[in-house]
Protein backbone atom coordinates (compact mmCIF):
# COMPACT_ATOMS: atom_id res chain seq x y z
CA UNK A 1 0.00 0.00 0.00
CA UNK A 2 1.19 3.46 -0.74
CA UNK A 3 -0.81 4.93 2.13
CA UNK A 4 1.67 6.66 4.33
CA UNK A 5 1.08 7.16 8.02
CA UNK A 6 0.46 10.81 7.22
CA UNK A 7 -2.26 9.95 4.71
CA UNK A 8 -3.94 7.62 7.17
CA UNK A 9 -3.86 10.23 9.89
CA UNK A 10 -5.31 12.77 7.49
CA UNK A 11 -8.04 10.35 6.43
CA UNK A 12 -8.93 9.74 10.06
CA UNK A 13 -9.15 13.48 10.54
CA UNK A 14 -11.44 13.69 7.55
CA UNK A 15 -13.73 10.96 8.82
CA UNK A 16 -14.07 12.43 12.31
CA UNK A 17 -15.68 15.72 11.34
CA UNK A 18 -17.57 14.10 8.50
CA UNK A 19 -20.79 15.37 10.01
CA UNK A 20 -20.65 19.00 10.87
CA UNK A 21 -23.96 20.58 11.75
CA UNK A 22 -24.22 23.83 9.92
CA UNK A 23 -26.53 25.96 12.03
CA UNK A 24 -26.63 28.79 9.52
CA UNK A 25 -28.32 26.74 6.83
CA UNK A 26 -30.09 24.55 9.38
CA UNK A 27 -28.93 21.34 7.77
CA UNK A 28 -26.00 19.01 8.30
CA UNK A 29 -22.94 19.15 6.05
CA UNK A 30 -20.88 16.16 5.08
CA UNK A 31 -17.52 16.30 3.33
CA UNK A 32 -16.14 13.77 0.90
CA UNK A 33 -12.86 13.64 -1.01
CA UNK A 34 -11.87 12.05 -4.27
CA UNK A 35 -8.20 11.06 -4.26
CA UNK A 36 -6.44 8.60 -6.58
CA UNK A 37 -9.88 7.66 -7.99
CA UNK A 38 -11.09 6.65 -4.51
CA UNK A 39 -13.78 8.17 -2.32
CA UNK A 40 -12.46 9.09 1.10
CA UNK A 41 -14.14 8.19 3.37
CA UNK A 42 -15.96 5.47 1.48
CA UNK A 43 -18.76 5.40 4.04
CA UNK A 44 -20.65 8.51 5.08
CA UNK A 45 -23.03 8.41 8.00
CA UNK A 46 -25.82 10.96 7.76
CA UNK A 47 -28.96 11.53 9.79
CA UNK A 48 -32.08 9.91 8.35
CA UNK A 49 -35.09 11.94 7.17
CA UNK A 50 -33.03 15.13 6.87
CA UNK A 51 -31.71 17.01 3.89
CA UNK A 52 -27.91 16.92 3.93
CA UNK A 53 -25.41 19.15 2.12
CA UNK A 54 -22.70 16.97 0.65
CA UNK A 55 -19.46 18.72 -0.30
CA UNK A 56 -17.21 16.73 -2.61
CA UNK A 57 -13.60 17.83 -3.13
CA UNK A 58 -11.95 16.31 -6.18
CA UNK A 59 -8.24 16.26 -5.29
CA UNK A 60 -7.33 14.38 -8.48
CA UNK A 61 -6.19 16.18 -11.61
CA UNK A 62 -8.80 14.36 -13.67
CA UNK A 63 -12.57 14.91 -13.67
CA UNK A 64 -14.91 12.50 -11.96
CA UNK A 65 -18.65 12.06 -12.06
CA UNK A 66 -20.37 11.53 -8.73
CA UNK A 67 -23.25 9.23 -9.51
CA UNK A 68 -25.84 7.38 -7.48
CA UNK A 69 -28.99 5.70 -8.73
CA UNK A 70 -30.21 5.25 -5.15
CA UNK A 71 -29.72 8.91 -4.28
CA UNK A 72 -30.86 10.11 -7.75
CA UNK A 73 -27.78 12.26 -8.08
CA UNK A 74 -25.31 12.86 -10.91
CA UNK A 75 -22.67 15.56 -11.15
CA UNK A 76 -19.41 16.00 -13.01
CA UNK A 77 -16.63 17.42 -10.82
CA UNK A 78 -13.58 18.73 -12.64
CA UNK A 79 -10.08 18.02 -11.33
CA UNK A 80 -9.11 20.18 -8.33
CA UNK A 81 -12.69 21.47 -7.93
CA UNK A 82 -15.35 21.05 -5.30
CA UNK A 83 -19.02 20.34 -5.77
CA UNK A 84 -22.06 20.79 -3.59
CA UNK A 85 -24.79 18.20 -3.83
CA UNK A 86 -27.89 18.19 -1.66
CA UNK A 87 -29.11 14.71 -0.76
CA UNK A 88 -32.07 13.31 1.11
CA UNK A 89 -34.24 13.30 3.11
CA UNK A 90 -33.36 9.60 3.25
CA UNK A 91 -35.08 6.72 4.97
CA UNK A 92 -32.68 4.73 7.19
CA UNK A 93 -30.60 2.48 4.99
CA UNK A 94 -27.60 2.31 2.68
CA UNK A 95 -27.27 4.28 -0.53
CA UNK A 96 -24.31 3.34 -2.75
CA UNK A 97 -22.60 5.91 -4.94
CA UNK A 98 -19.74 5.62 -7.43
CA UNK A 99 -17.48 7.61 -9.66
CA UNK A 100 -18.78 7.02 -13.17
CA UNK A 101 -15.40 7.65 -14.80
CA UNK A 102 -13.61 5.15 -12.52
CA UNK A 103 -16.37 2.85 -11.32
CA UNK A 104 -14.06 -0.02 -10.36
CA UNK A 105 -12.21 1.91 -7.68
CA UNK A 106 -14.39 4.89 -6.85
CA UNK A 107 -17.10 3.30 -4.74
CA UNK A 108 -18.78 4.43 -1.57
CA UNK A 109 -22.05 4.55 0.29
CA UNK A 110 -24.14 6.91 2.34
CA UNK A 111 -25.55 5.34 5.47
CA UNK A 112 -28.65 7.09 6.78
CA UNK A 113 -29.50 6.33 10.38
CA UNK B 1 -11.77 0.81 -18.84
CA UNK B 2 -13.20 -0.70 -22.01
CA UNK B 3 -16.56 -1.65 -20.49
CA UNK B 4 -16.85 1.61 -18.54
CA UNK B 5 -16.41 3.68 -21.66
CA UNK B 6 -18.85 1.49 -23.62
CA UNK B 7 -21.51 2.11 -20.97
CA UNK B 8 -20.87 5.84 -20.54
CA UNK B 9 -20.84 6.66 -24.25
CA UNK B 10 -23.79 4.35 -24.95
CA UNK B 11 -25.91 6.13 -22.35
CA UNK B 12 -25.10 9.61 -23.57
CA UNK B 13 -25.49 8.76 -27.26
CA UNK B 14 -28.79 7.02 -26.63
CA UNK B 15 -30.23 9.96 -24.70
CA UNK B 16 -29.37 12.53 -27.34
CA UNK B 17 -29.90 10.03 -30.17
CA UNK B 18 -33.58 9.49 -29.42
CA UNK B 19 -34.38 13.16 -29.94
CA UNK B 20 -32.54 13.35 -33.20
CA UNK B 21 -33.66 10.12 -34.76
CA UNK B 22 -37.32 11.02 -34.12
CA UNK B 23 -36.83 14.53 -35.55
CA UNK B 24 -34.87 13.16 -38.48
CA UNK B 25 -37.64 10.67 -39.25
CA UNK B 26 -40.16 13.51 -39.11
CA UNK B 27 -38.00 15.61 -41.39
CA UNK B 28 -37.91 12.82 -43.96
CA UNK B 29 -41.65 12.26 -43.58
CA UNK B 30 -42.35 15.93 -44.33
CA UNK B 31 -39.98 15.79 -47.28
CA UNK B 32 -37.52 18.30 -45.82
CA UNK B 33 -33.85 18.26 -46.65
CA UNK B 34 -31.83 16.91 -43.76
CA UNK B 35 -28.92 19.31 -44.08
CA UNK B 36 -30.07 21.04 -40.85
CA UNK B 37 -29.24 17.82 -39.07
CA UNK B 38 -25.57 17.77 -40.06
CA UNK B 39 -25.25 21.43 -39.11
CA UNK B 40 -26.85 20.65 -35.72
CA UNK B 41 -24.35 17.84 -35.10
CA UNK B 42 -21.41 20.11 -35.92
CA UNK B 43 -22.77 22.99 -33.79
CA UNK B 44 -23.54 20.60 -30.93
CA UNK B 45 -20.04 19.14 -31.15
CA UNK B 46 -18.41 22.57 -31.01
CA UNK B 47 -20.74 23.55 -28.15
CA UNK B 48 -19.81 20.39 -26.24
CA UNK B 49 -16.12 21.25 -26.42
CA UNK B 50 -16.75 24.84 -25.31
CA UNK B 51 -18.98 23.65 -22.46
CA UNK B 52 -16.48 20.95 -21.44
CA UNK B 53 -13.54 23.36 -21.43
CA UNK B 54 -15.42 25.82 -19.23
CA UNK B 55 -17.16 23.38 -16.93
CA UNK B 56 -15.11 24.33 -13.85
CA UNK B 57 -16.12 27.98 -14.20
CA UNK B 58 -19.72 27.06 -15.02
CA UNK B 59 -19.92 24.76 -11.97
CA UNK B 60 -18.63 27.45 -9.64
CA UNK B 61 -21.17 30.01 -10.80
CA UNK B 62 -24.28 30.61 -8.65
CA UNK B 63 -22.63 29.29 -5.47
CA UNK B 64 -21.78 25.97 -7.07
CA UNK B 65 -25.17 25.49 -8.71
CA UNK B 66 -24.07 26.63 -12.19
CA UNK B 67 -23.78 23.21 -13.79
CA UNK B 68 -27.24 22.12 -12.65
CA UNK B 69 -28.85 25.46 -13.53
CA UNK B 70 -27.38 25.42 -17.04
CA UNK B 71 -28.40 21.80 -17.61
CA UNK B 72 -31.88 22.36 -16.19
CA UNK B 73 -32.18 25.43 -18.42
CA UNK B 74 -31.13 23.37 -21.44
CA UNK B 75 -33.74 20.73 -20.57
CA UNK B 76 -36.56 23.27 -20.27
CA UNK B 77 -35.38 24.95 -23.49
CA UNK B 78 -35.41 21.61 -25.36
CA UNK B 79 -38.94 21.00 -24.00
CA UNK B 80 -40.03 24.36 -25.41
CA UNK B 81 -38.38 23.67 -28.79
CA UNK B 82 -40.00 20.24 -29.01
CA UNK B 83 -43.45 21.68 -28.21
CA UNK B 84 -43.01 24.31 -30.94
CA UNK B 85 -41.60 21.84 -33.47
CA UNK B 86 -44.33 19.21 -32.97
CA UNK B 87 -47.02 21.89 -33.18
CA UNK B 88 -45.61 23.01 -36.54
CA UNK B 89 -45.46 19.39 -37.69
CA UNK B 90 -49.17 18.98 -36.93
CA UNK B 91 -49.97 22.23 -38.78
CA UNK B 92 -47.89 21.03 -41.72
CA UNK B 93 -49.93 17.89 -41.95
CA UNK B 94 -52.96 20.02 -42.85
CA UNK B 95 -51.18 22.93 -44.52
CA UNK B 96 -48.12 21.54 -46.27
CA UNK B 97 -45.28 24.02 -46.50
CA UNK B 98 -46.36 26.11 -43.50
CA UNK B 99 -43.31 27.84 -41.98
CA UNK B 100 -40.97 25.04 -42.89
CA UNK B 101 -37.84 27.09 -42.37
CA UNK B 102 -38.94 27.89 -38.80
CA UNK B 103 -39.57 24.17 -38.24
CA UNK B 104 -36.07 23.38 -39.51
CA UNK B 105 -34.55 25.95 -37.17
CA UNK B 106 -36.49 24.57 -34.21
CA UNK B 107 -35.32 21.02 -34.99
CA UNK B 108 -31.77 22.24 -35.53
CA UNK B 109 -31.75 23.99 -32.15
CA UNK B 110 -33.31 21.01 -30.36
CA UNK B 111 -30.70 18.62 -31.76
CA UNK B 112 -27.85 21.09 -31.11
CA UNK B 113 -28.91 21.48 -27.47
CA UNK B 114 -29.33 17.71 -26.99
CA UNK B 115 -25.89 17.04 -28.45
CA UNK B 116 -24.43 19.85 -26.33
CA UNK B 117 -25.96 18.47 -23.15
CA UNK B 118 -24.80 14.88 -23.59
CA UNK B 119 -21.74 15.59 -25.72
CA UNK B 120 -20.05 17.75 -23.07
CA UNK B 121 -19.89 14.76 -20.77
CA UNK B 122 -18.40 12.57 -23.51
CA UNK B 123 -15.90 15.30 -24.32
CA UNK B 124 -14.79 15.63 -20.67
CA UNK B 125 -14.55 11.88 -20.29
CA UNK B 126 -12.46 11.37 -23.43
CA UNK B 127 -10.31 14.41 -22.66
CA UNK B 128 -9.52 12.95 -19.22
CA UNK B 129 -7.85 9.94 -20.79
CA UNK B 130 -6.18 11.90 -23.52
CA UNK B 131 -3.13 12.35 -21.29
CA UNK B 132 -2.99 8.66 -20.34
CA UNK B 133 -1.85 6.91 -23.52
CA UNK B 134 -1.84 3.47 -21.87
CA UNK B 135 -5.61 3.73 -21.24
CA UNK B 136 -6.63 5.99 -24.12
CA UNK B 137 -6.66 3.17 -26.67
CA UNK B 138 -9.15 1.02 -24.80
CA UNK B 139 -11.24 4.07 -23.86
CA UNK B 140 -11.56 5.06 -27.51
CA UNK B 141 -12.38 1.49 -28.52
CA UNK B 142 -15.04 1.35 -25.81
CA UNK B 143 -16.38 4.74 -26.85
CA UNK B 144 -16.72 3.61 -30.48
CA UNK B 145 -18.53 0.42 -29.45
CA UNK B 146 -20.82 2.38 -27.11
CA UNK B 147 -21.55 4.98 -29.76
CA UNK B 148 -22.13 2.20 -32.29
CA UNK B 149 -24.72 0.48 -30.10
CA UNK B 150 -26.39 3.81 -29.29
CA UNK B 151 -26.58 4.87 -32.94
CA UNK B 152 -27.85 1.41 -33.95
CA UNK B 153 -30.79 1.69 -31.57
CA UNK B 154 -31.43 5.20 -32.92
CA UNK B 155 -31.30 3.92 -36.50
CA UNK B 156 -33.66 1.10 -35.61
CA UNK B 157 -36.19 3.56 -34.18
CA UNK B 158 -35.74 5.81 -37.24
CA UNK B 159 -36.54 3.01 -39.69
CA UNK B 160 -39.36 1.69 -37.48
CA UNK B 161 -40.94 5.15 -37.52
CA UNK B 162 -40.59 5.58 -41.28
CA UNK B 163 -41.81 2.02 -41.83
CA UNK B 164 -45.10 2.71 -40.09
CA UNK B 165 -48.27 3.11 -42.16
CA UNK B 166 -48.33 6.78 -43.22
CA UNK B 167 -51.30 7.86 -41.14
CA UNK B 168 -49.64 6.61 -37.94
CA UNK B 169 -46.29 8.36 -38.40
CA UNK B 170 -47.39 11.79 -37.20
CA UNK B 171 -49.38 10.62 -34.13
CA UNK B 172 -46.64 8.16 -33.07
CA UNK B 173 -43.96 10.84 -33.48
CA UNK B 174 -46.01 13.33 -31.47
CA UNK B 175 -46.56 10.80 -28.68
CA UNK B 176 -42.86 9.86 -28.56
CA UNK B 177 -41.73 13.50 -28.56
CA UNK B 178 -44.29 14.35 -25.85
CA UNK B 179 -42.85 11.59 -23.65
CA UNK B 180 -39.26 12.64 -24.36
CA UNK B 181 -40.14 16.30 -23.70
CA UNK B 182 -41.87 15.42 -20.42
CA UNK B 183 -38.71 13.57 -19.41
CA UNK B 184 -36.70 16.75 -20.04
CA UNK B 185 -38.81 18.58 -17.47
CA UNK B 186 -38.58 15.84 -14.85
CA UNK B 187 -34.78 15.72 -15.28
CA UNK B 188 -34.64 19.49 -14.92
CA UNK B 189 -36.65 19.17 -11.70
CA UNK B 190 -34.19 16.62 -10.35
CA UNK B 191 -31.26 18.91 -11.10
CA UNK B 192 -32.96 21.81 -9.33
CA UNK B 193 -33.62 19.59 -6.29
CA UNK B 194 -29.94 18.58 -6.33
CA UNK B 195 -28.88 22.22 -5.82
CA UNK B 196 -31.69 23.04 -3.38
CA UNK B 197 -33.54 25.37 -5.75
CA UNK B 198 -36.58 23.11 -5.44
CA UNK B 199 -37.54 21.57 -2.10
CA UNK B 200 -36.30 18.07 -1.31
CA UNK B 201 -38.95 15.45 -0.76
CA UNK B 202 -39.18 11.80 0.12
CA UNK B 203 -39.68 9.63 -2.99
CA UNK B 204 -43.25 8.94 -4.01
CA UNK B 205 -42.45 5.28 -4.66
CA UNK B 206 -39.48 2.98 -5.09
CA UNK B 207 -39.53 0.49 -7.92
CA UNK B 208 -35.79 -0.25 -7.87
CA UNK B 209 -36.57 -3.78 -6.63
CA UNK B 210 -38.77 -4.44 -9.67
CA UNK B 211 -36.68 -2.63 -12.26
CA UNK B 212 -33.29 -1.23 -11.25
CA UNK B 213 -32.23 1.95 -13.05
CA UNK B 214 -28.79 0.56 -13.88
CA UNK B 215 -30.19 -2.51 -15.67
CA UNK B 216 -30.20 -2.44 -19.48
CA UNK B 217 -34.00 -2.11 -19.58
CA UNK B 218 -33.76 0.59 -16.92
CA UNK B 219 -31.22 2.52 -19.01
CA UNK B 220 -33.35 2.22 -22.15
CA UNK B 221 -36.42 3.36 -20.26
CA UNK B 222 -34.42 6.22 -18.78
CA UNK B 223 -33.41 7.39 -22.24
CA UNK B 224 -36.94 7.08 -23.63
CA UNK B 225 -39.26 7.99 -20.74
CA UNK B 226 -36.74 9.28 -18.12
CA UNK B 227 -37.46 6.26 -15.96
CA UNK B 228 -36.62 6.90 -12.36
CA UNK B 229 -36.99 4.17 -9.72
CA UNK B 230 -37.65 6.55 -6.82
CA UNK B 231 -39.02 9.87 -8.08
CA UNK B 232 -40.13 12.67 -5.79
CA UNK B 233 -43.63 14.20 -6.02
CA UNK B 234 -42.27 17.37 -7.70
CA UNK B 235 -40.60 15.35 -10.46
CA UNK B 236 -43.77 13.33 -11.08
CA UNK B 237 -45.84 16.51 -11.06
CA UNK B 238 -43.60 18.33 -13.56
CA UNK B 239 -43.35 15.22 -15.74
CA UNK B 240 -47.10 14.70 -15.99
CA UNK B 241 -47.98 18.41 -16.21
CA UNK B 242 -45.47 19.14 -18.95
CA UNK B 243 -46.73 16.18 -20.98
CA UNK B 244 -50.35 17.21 -20.40
CA UNK B 245 -49.63 20.79 -21.52
CA UNK B 246 -47.87 19.58 -24.67
CA UNK B 247 -50.65 17.08 -25.44
CA UNK B 248 -53.24 19.82 -24.97
CA UNK B 249 -51.40 22.22 -27.32
CA UNK B 250 -51.06 19.50 -29.95
CA UNK B 251 -54.69 18.45 -29.50
CA UNK B 252 -56.00 22.00 -29.90
CA UNK B 253 -53.75 22.64 -32.93
CA UNK B 254 -54.93 19.43 -34.53
CA UNK B 255 -58.56 20.35 -33.88
CA UNK B 256 -58.26 23.91 -35.17
CA UNK B 257 -56.35 23.05 -38.34
CA UNK B 258 -58.40 19.99 -39.16
CA UNK B 259 -61.56 22.09 -38.94
CA UNK B 260 -60.14 25.03 -40.86
CA UNK B 261 -58.67 22.85 -43.58
CA UNK B 262 -62.20 22.14 -44.81
CA UNK B 263 -62.69 25.85 -45.45
CA UNK B 264 -61.30 26.98 -48.81
CA UNK B 265 -58.13 28.93 -48.18
CA UNK B 266 -59.22 32.18 -49.79
CA UNK B 267 -56.57 34.24 -48.07
CA UNK B 268 -53.77 32.16 -49.57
Amino acid sequence: MRDSRWTRARNALLVLPAIVFCFGAGRPEVTLEIRDHLFIPSELVVPANTKVKLIVHNRDKTPEEFESYELNREKVIMGGQKAIIFIGPLKPGEYPFFGEFNPKTAQGKVIAE
Amino acid sequence: MLLTSVIIIFREVLEAGLVFCILLAMSRFLGLSTRWFLLALVLGGIGSAVYGNNLAAISNAFDGAGQELLNAGLHFWIYFLLVMATTLMVINYYRPGYRLSLLKWLMLLAVTCSVLREGAEIYIYLYTFHSQPELFGSVVKGALIGAGIGFSIGALLYYLLLGLPKRYILPVTCILLTIVAGGMCSQAAQLLIQVDWLPAQAPLWDSSGLLPEHSLVGQLLFALVSYEASPTPIEVFLYTTSMAVMALILGVTHYVFRTSSHVPAIAH
